[in-house]
Order: C-alpha cells, then structure tokens, then sequence
C-alpha cells in the first residue's frame, strides 16, 4: 500500500533557474552530432536535442544537486521517464540563453520494475537574453526508492 | 506530398558506443555512473552494460525526423522512455505520418533497439522554419 510510505520531499516550486548563461559552441555541437551519427548543420543551428542539454546544463542547479533538493542520490541511478519540448525558435550555435524552470511535481509511487520510486516532473525554459522564449520543456524522472522496498 | 500513413525512412546505428557515452556525459554535466561504470549499472540492479543516456536515444529519433523532412524543423516532440539502450546494442529509428495539417506534420515516432523490441515511443510535429 502506497499509504504505508512516508510522503516524498515537498519539492514542488524549487526554482531551477540558472544564474549564468549558457552556450553551445560549435565544436561542442559538432561533437554532438557526430557521436550520433550525422554531421552538423552548415547553417549555424545546433543539433535538436540541445535542447535538453542546453537546460539541463544552464539550470540553477546541477544534476547531483537536483537529486539531492529531491532527497536523492545521483549515484543511486536515476531514471529518465519522458521528455517533452515545444520549440519557438531554432537553436543556435555560439549564442548566449538563459535557463528559467521549476519542479512542477513529485509523485511516491509503487513500480513493479523499479519498486518503490518517486516520479519527478519538472520545467525549463530555454530564452534569449533579450528574454524572447526559443523553447519550453518538461522533463520526467523516476527516482528508485530502494530503501523504502 | 506527405500522407497520413506514411512510413518515414528509419535512421540506423549499428552500435552504441561506449566512447559515445562519454561525450554525452560531459556535454550534459551528467555523473550518473551508469552511463560509465559497468559496476554501477550491476549495482543498480539494471544488467551488466553500460547505459545509454535518454537524450542520445531522442537524438536518434530527431536524426530520423530532420532526414525524413528537409527543410522542416522539429516544432515538437514527446518522448517516452520505455527500457534503456545498452552499450554495443543497433539501434533503428522509425516514424509514420499520423496527421497533416497544413504544412505541419505530425508522426508517432519509436526507437527499437534490434533483438528487444522498443525502447523509445512518442510523437512529434515538424513543421515549418
């Protein structure tokens, strides 16, 4: 029984807000692209999928830090669940952005791979810093409970 | 011209590579060791290979989307991480077109990872600059 548990930290509206800006370079991008299989776009755009590492790295905090504001340890393993992104703008290489965001929710649950887990959502922005949006997404993780099995 | 049902030509890795996962795990400032420790992911109860991260399986799936539609950008996307991609495994990236409204696209999407079945589901609208 799921009420059995004690709750999951009260984590909802942490700010992951990043304090510095954040830029992909282009070798960094290259590099990127090339560890998947394609080459970089000539055009100055950087690979899709920055746009989770872009929020990811340019947050407030890191993702050891993010663990620990959710009672957890990084090293225990966690989890993505989903990521979702709805993009405004491309994004560009050599190009500073701000990161705004919060942990929307967490959530005690009972897994039948993982056992007992907390599954985390949380928010990024991704915007310029004229503060024109480029990209929001929404990010879940599942975080092994192993000590409440 | 796009139709609904559509199968989108697949993008193809033949082998995840641990070297890969490095490069991964710097650029997202990542420590999770089970992307670089075989003892960790044995630890964690999860096999005995290391993991690949979940975003370098999304790269596989918009790698598949921006090949299948040039000059289009992904306007959105929704992945589900159904089971990890373990070091060495090929991977095949897929998609069919699922609703054409105007010049967007929107498709399901999937990474299957050959012998297992999927390990990535979701959809995404490609849509133009």
């Amino acid at each position: 029984m799921i009420e059995d548990l004690p709750p999951a930290p009260d984590v909802a509206g942490t700010s992951l807000s990043g304090r510095e800006s954040v830029t992909i370079s282009s070798a960094a991008n290259a590099d990127l692209c090339r560890s998947t299989g394609v080459e970089p776009a000539s055009d100055g755009s950087a690979h899709h999928i920055w746009y989770f590492i872009a929020t990811q790295t340019g947050m407030g905090k890191t993702v050891a830090g993010l663990c620990e504001a959710c009672d957890f340890d990084v090293n225990d393993g966690p989890l993505m669940g989903g990521s979702r992104v709805l993009f405004q703008k491309p994004i560009r290489c050599d190009t500073p952005y701000r990161v705004e965001g919060e942990i929307r929710s967490i959530m005690r649950k009972r897994s039948r791979k993982l056992g007992v887990m907390d599954l985390m959502e949380y928010e990024l922005r991704l915007v310029s810093e004229a503060g024109e949006p480029v990209l929001a997404t929404i990010n879940s993780w599942a975080l092994p409970r192993r000590e409440l099995a | 011209m796009v139709h609904v049902g559509d199968i989108l030509p697949t993008f193809e890795l033949g082998f995840v590579d641990p070297e890969a996962m490095k490069v991964w795990s710097k650029a997202l400032r990542d420590p999770n060791p089970i992307h670089l420790d075989r003892e960790a992911v044995k630890a964690a109860g999860l096999g005995d290979r290391r993991i690949n991260p979940g975003p370098a399986n999304v790269a596989y799936i918009i790698n598949m989307l921006t090949a299948a539609f040039p000059g289009k950008q992904v306007g959105a996307l929704d992945a589900r991480f159904l089971d990890n991609v373990f070091e060495g495994e090929a991977v095949v990236a897929g998609g069919t077109v699922s609703a054409v409204d105007g010049s967007a696209v929107d498709c399901e999407i999937w990474l299957d990872a050959l012998g297992r079945g999927r390990v990535v589901g979701g959809t995404a609208r490609m849509v133009d600059p």
